[in-house]
């Protein structure tokens, strides 16, 4: 610990901080454009400028570290000065005409900073040189007019994200944010995860779709969770008279430094798919709408004509442990239906089940990749399937990190990584016998000499880290998957198995069939909601005989379903989801709608009561119980 | 003592913040009480008295010669100039043709719009201004009160003179510098 004073008062802090963190902890604030939290410090708009007594010049407190008995002052005629001739610089170089842009009043870091130091004109008259704008992105907008040259978006892409894809052009005054070396973003190496817009401190880069939609404190936040896959970031949805405005990334949660990737961030907002407004049901081959009773009642109707292995249901894991937990207890326990399946072919969430009960509790939080100098992938597509687990991997490009990965189709993860031993195909044995060292590794390959060096550092590494995913943890690698936990414990090695989809884990414990063996049945019911089916439970329904779906968007498998009845989405029901680390998130409904859309659980509570059924009430405790016995803290 | 005379005009503008002013309503009776407002465009008297003012307000940015002379005018008729709006204060909307040229947005708008045929043309008549640069009026002339926003509103406007009548110096708070 060291000693500074921060205007006159005195405060202790851990060596290694820097100036801002002494000055923040002494309860002082001065302003900053280019320092983020999330962000390393980087020192590049000069906001921040503070005395430091016996220094000869001003310092950047962002990037200059505290040093014992520094005595620092943040108000001085000095500062003041100092702070007013930056903005003025800034407010000079480009079109900072803030009645032009989506920004304006309390959205802007730039306009915030000025009304800070009480700055009502600019003293020095902009050069009204006109910049790049790049309006080639779907989602969003680079205008480098209202860029200060922060290099937020930079760091953020490369140090968080580890996409590598925005840096600088030119120099000096001239200098333009570019995708690549100069492509359209559209054309780029651009991902749109969006986490560059995001942390634009001006209206540089901007959202096209929330752009002039209201400001920030027009819009109602809803802190919540992605449930688009298993990863479970928090994000925050923003709403403004009950319609999806726009999701950001949660910072202050704390979670993967509150990044998102595309689909958590502006597949739902761009979402134009048909809604299925009301129950309808098909005569004659012509959809006709019903009320809410009928559609109801010939659900019931079907389901006391059938019985057992004459019923097929199947669940999508975009649904909330609430309704997985009351679709298992109305099928499985009171139906006995012959298939209570969940959606998508990837049994990985039963296979840990399964090896927990051999290994006791093996697996490890996510956190564990952001620790990690040493990750070896079998089986998972991480940018495909997790993108932003896959960040926590790919960011590590400036340390020395190592990635080794069994991959079914090459994927993207780890493109920027030296050091890494890539083998495409599905013997996970082989790999296994390679990293192990009871095999050499045999490759004149021109990758040859960067997989030899993944492999000796791996042998040296610290935190390795195993991440298992879908095309490994299946039934049929039992041996391989029971020699590959072993090997990590022998090597200390964190293990993660990458669970499914959303809700797969909660699913698994619930006993729902991962794997289904699809078959067609005289009576079928679909509990789709928002979801995607995937292809061979698509077929099966397709071959059924009455075909039930409650789904909320027309698509492939409404289309010649006998009953369809009408789904809220994401956005419109509250629910819990279970994270493929074991943590238990809540999704918060952040849009009311009408009473025609109801939830899965709330169709299948009208059904209980119609066949006097009382479904119990207490999801959570078979999840809470099992968690502890997979899953590490 | 006699009431503060006030005088205002409007320059490379939209009028809106004038329009602010007025949006006081009511408390327009009570500005009166404090002030003797003078020329401005919306009263008969256009010019600010020659024997001078001591506040003057102008709306707009500078962007032809006429404006230069209307600023330089009140500059020297009156003791404190208010700049009001942020086309005064920075230039505002019509500051964006500084970006691509006068000539450009001239051709724009005579020759090139949807709406004209073939007979548009640029106005040419000698006894037009000659069209300049955008600029804020405080590049032109030195102006002591800076009240930004698109428009202010009307509670900043009637804060200012209020304040000014009353012999201060209105502050710089939330409510007098908040741009749009």
């Amino acid at each position: 610990m060291i000693n500074v004073t921060v205007n006159n008062l005195p405060v202790e802090i851990e060596a290694g901080a820097t100036v801002l963190d002494a000055i923040q902890l002494a309860g002082f604030n001065v302003p900053t454009l280019c320092h983020h939290p999330k962000l390393k410090p980087y020192g590049a708009c000069r906001l921040c400028l503070v005395e430091v007594e016996g220094a000869r010049k001003l310092q950047p407190s962002c990037v200059v570290p505290a040093a014992d008995g520094m005595k620092i002052h943040t108000d001085t005629d000095k500062t003041r000065a100092a702070r007013k001739f930056v903005l003025s610089m800034l407010f000079s170089e480009r079109n900072h005409f803030c009645m032009y842009c989506q920004s304006t009043d309390g959205d802007c870091d730039l306009q915030q900073s000025a009304y800070r130091e009480g700055m009502n004109h600019w003293p020095i008259t902009p050069a009204y040189k006109p910049f790049y704008v790049d309006t080639s992105h779907p989602d969003f907008i680079l205008d480098n007019n209202r860029c200060i040259l922060c290099r937020r978006c930079i760091r953020t892409c490369g140090e968080l994200v580890g996409n590598h894809t925005l840096s600088m052009e030119e120099r000096g005054s001239a200098t333009i944010l570019i995708a690549d070396h100069g492509l359209q973003l559209s054309e780029s190496t651009c991902i749109s995860c969006g986490n560059c817009v995001q942390i634009c401190p001006t209206g540089a880069l901007f959202d096209r779709r929330s752009a002039y939609q209201g400001r920030e404190t027009d819009l109602v936040h809803t802190p919540s969770v992605c449930m688009d896959c298993s990863v479970g970031c928090h994000r925050v949805v923003k709403t403004r008279d009950n319609r999806l405005v726009r999701i950001d990334g949660d910072y202050d949660a704390n979670f993967v430094q509150g990044m998102l990737c595309e689909k958590g961030r502006y597949t739902p907002v761009a979402n134009k798919m048909e809604r299925v407004q009301q129950p309808l049901i098909r005569r004659n081959g012509e959809l006709i709408p019903v009320s809410w009773e009928e559609a109801l009642s010939t659900f019931a109707t079907q389901l006391k004509a059938h019985a057992g292995e004459e019923i097929s249901t199947c669940i999508h894991g975009r649904q909330p442990a609430e309704t997985l937990s009351a679709f298992r207890d109305f099928f499985k326990t009171e139906f006995e239906a012959g298939q209570v399946a969940l959606c998508g072919q990837d049994e990985s969430a039963a296979i840990a089940l399964e090896l927990a009960k051999e290994f006791g509790p093996f697996e490890s939080k996510l956190e564990a990749l952001d620790e990690a100098d040493a990750a070896v992938v079998l089986g998972a597509d991480l940018i495909k399937d997790y993108q932003v687990a896959g960040f926590m991997l790919q960011r590590k490009l400036s340390e020395e990190f190592v990635l080794i990965q069994m991959t079914k189709k090459p994927n993207k993860l780890g493109k920027n990584i030296s050091r890494k031993l890539i083998m495409v195909g599905d013997n996970y044995a082989d790999l296994l016998d390679v990293v192990a060292g009871s095999k050499a590794y045999e490759s004149d390959s021109a990758d040859a000499r960067y997989g030899r060096m993944a492999l000796e550092a791996l042998a040296a590494a610290q935190h390795p880290v195993i991440v298992i995913g879908k095309w490994f943890a299946r039934k049929e690698n039992m041996d391989q998957l029971r020699r590959t936990i072993e090997f990590a414990r022998s090597i200390n090695a964190k293990v993660l198995i990458m669970k499914g989809n959303t809700n797969s884990f909660a699913g698994a414990i619930y006993g729902l069939d991962l794997r289904a063996n699809y078959k067609a049945a005289p009576v079928a019911f679909y509990a789709l909601g928002d979801g995607k089916a995937c292809p061979k439970s698509l077929e099966a329904f397709k071959n059924s005989g009455y075909k039930i779906v409650q789904s909320s968007y027309f698509n492939e498998i409404t289309a010649d379903a006998d009953l369809i009845l009408p789904c809220k989405i994401w956005d419109e029901e509250e629910g819990h989801y279970l994270t493929t680390d074991g943590r238990l998130e809540l999704n918060r409904q952040a849009i009311t709608v009408h009473e025609q859309q109801r939830s899965v659980r709330e169709v299948l509570m009208n059904l209980s009561e119609k066949s006097g059924l009382t479904l119990k009430a207490d999801w959570q405790t078979e999840l809470t119980d099992k968690i502890s016995s997979i899953v590490l803290a | 003592m006699a009431k503060p005379k006030v005088a205002s005009d409007w320059l490379a503008g939209c009028a809106g913040c004038h329009m602010s002013f007025l949006d006081m309503d009511e408390r327009i009776i009570e500005l009166t009480k404090l002030v003797d407002l003078r020329a401005t465009p919306i009263t008969d008297l256009k010019e600010p008295d020659e024997e001078g003012v001591d506040v003057g307000i102008l709306e707009g940015g500078i962007s032809n010669s006429y404006n230069e002379e209307v600023a330089i005018k009140m500059r020297a008729r009156c003791k404190y100039l208010v700049a009001l709006g942020d086309c005064a204060v920075f230039g505002g909307v019509p500051a964006m043709r500084n970006f691509c040229g006068a000539e450009a947005a001239l051709k724009r708008a005579y020759i090139e719009t949807e709406s004209t045929d073939e007979s548009g043309k640029i106005p040419d008549d000698p006894e037009l201004s000659t069209t300049t640069h955008v600029r804020p009026v405080s590049d032109v002339v030195k102006v002591d009160i800076f009240l930004p926003g698109c428009a202010p509103s009307a509670d900043a406007i009637f804060y200012v003179l209020s304040e000014l009548a009353q012999g201060r110096v209105p502050e710089v708070n939330d409510l007098t510098n908040k741009w749009h």
